[in-house]
């Protein structure tokens, strides 16, 4: 069966503190609805990826808060998975196209995070962690920061490699419109900034964010839409919680499982790639993720990046023209989808300044936790 | 974080079994935004332990100096209160590493 993407909206992010969680599912689903030329009735499900609605704003029952809404009261749920909440979101609606069950589903990535204090949403995050590592007092980029040690070390690896993750994805934040942030950084910058758990330092971990997107996709045809963005794949894999559990602290076991799993389901390889969105909630997550994903060899991944072959207008396989997490910032839940509408907007050459010329395969790559599950989704002309 | 008296408690059953044992560290890092309840620890090291049965453990690293922070250094397990605590919370002790 050929899943298609019709639909394919976001709010812009950043700290949206005049605009309520509502209003912005509301935004990106008309948006998305008006693109797709359908009516609201046209669908039949909704699917809300989102992970701190219960922790921070003390609401749960999301699938039903959001059809209200999209004005239809149709069946709807809320899909959890920490950051790959919005990717595993998808992966559901997919599937239940593929059963049969529905035949136009709506996908909507969403979370509201910047109304609550630092040291809560610190805290909240850390509920994609296990009990042994908030026991330990480990925060988030505290478990990122255990697997960049491992990695400078054990690939000769400079704190300058890795920061050239985030002034690479500045720099594309400068061209995307939605972006948090749009100013440039350079190496110094990020050197220069505040460490947050060594050796990460503050421009090396993606912002906290709110925001919203959503994609509409279909078993069916289109009137309105003639030669629509398919989902050739869509894979999912896990593996444990807690780092200290895995074998490796250098490679993500669920990112090579599930990137593997769909370059067999869609017959493609990673060089047939032309743009991906990774998952670079910090900019070691980037340079580990290239390498798990195929693109670069092992210990190459940031390396490459600072010789710009990730860059847009430069590099052979670009990552992250949207700016990624860091620059366009990472409201969780919102984050799986919002990659789905970069790559969507890439295949229909519609990204403006940032377009990567000639792009036909898109990539997105999606991981929650540490690594503790990981969402790949291939999209193609 | 955990504040329930009844998962406190049943948690605490396993500590005791826990305390004396040897390792080395493997990974560290040094956590300086930390979450509520340890900010007046702040800024104090996280560790992954390869301990001498072959697994690993991650835990916080007390009573160090700069010296201690590299892989290789060995540590033994001790028992110490965990965080700061709200008034009508009950105190919370769980392992932590020392240098030996």
């Amino acid at each position: 069966m050929i899943i298609s993407i019709l639909g394919a909206s976001t709010t812009k992010f950043g700290e949206l503190w005049n605009v309520s969680p509502r209003a912005m599912a509301k935004e990106v689903m008309v948006n998305a609805l008006n693109m797709s030329g359908l009516k609201s009735s046209d669908i039949d499900a909704l699917y809300v990826g989102n992970m701190l609605s219960g922790i921070l704003g003390n609401q749960a029952n999301l699938g039903s808060l959001l059809v209200e809404e999209l004005g239809v009261f149709i069946p709807a749920f809320r899909v959890e998975g920490a950051c790959a909440s919005g990717g595993l979101a998808l992966h559901n609606a997919v599937n239940s196209i593929k059963a049969g069950q529905y035949k136009t589903v709506l996908v909507l990535g969403i979370e509201k995070m910047t109304d609550a204090s630092l040291d809560e949403t610190t805290n909240a995050l850390m509920a994609a962690g296990s009990d042994e590592e908030r026991m330990a007092g480990a925060t988030f980029p505290g478990v990122y920061a255990l697997m960049a040690q491992a990695y400078m070390k054990q690939y000769n690896v400079s704190e300058e490699d890795l920061a050239s993750v985030s002034v690479k994805n500045h720099y594309h934040g400068t061209l995307n419109p939605k972006a948090q942030f749009r100013f440039p950084i350079t190496i110094n910058d990020v050197l220069k900034s505040p460490k947050i758990a060594d050796p990460l330092k503050l421009l090396d971990c993606s912002p906290i964010s709110d925001g919203a997107a959503a994609v509409i996709i279909t078993g069916g045809g289109s009137k309105k839409i003639k030669k629509p963005i398919r989902i050739v794949a869509s894979e999912i894999a896990t593996d444990t919680l807690s780092l200290h559990d895995r074998k490796s602290f250098t490679s993500l076991h669920s990112v090579v499982e599930a990137s593997h799993k769909a370059y067999k389901k869609s017959g493609l390889k990673p060089t047939d790639i032309d743009v991906a969105e990774i998952h670079d909630c910090f900019s070691i997550s980037e340079a580990i993720a290239v390498e798990d994903l195929g693109f670069s060899k092992k210990g190459e991944g940031a390396r490459d990046i600072a010789k710009e072959k990730r860059t847009l207008f430069k590099g052979d396989i670009i990552c992250n023209s949207s700016g990624g997490l860091k620059a366009c910032g990472h409201p969780v839940g919102a984050t799986g989808i919002k990659q789905i509408v970069e790559i969507t907007e890439q295949l229909r050459a519609e990204s403006g300044e940032r377009q990567v010329k000639g792009a036909k395969i898109g990539l997105t790559h999606n991981v929650g936790g540490s690594g503790a599950v990981t969402a790949i989704h291939i999209l193609r002309v | 974080m955990i504040t329930s008296p009844v998962k406190l408690w049943r948690r605490h059953k396993n500590v005791s079994a826990q305390i004396g044992k040897k390792g080395k560290i493997l990974l560290w890092t040094i956590i300086r935004v930390p979450a509520k309840s340890f900010t007046d620890q702040a800024p104090y090291p996280v560790v992954i332990v390869k301990m001498q049965n072959g697994e690993n453990m991650i835990g916080q690293l007390v009573d160090w100096q700069e010296k201690d922070l590299v892989s290789g250094c060995e540590v033994v397990s001790v028992l110490r209160r965990l965080r700061t605590e709200d008034k009508e919370d009950i105190i919370y002790y769980n392992i932590k590493f020392k240098p030996l």
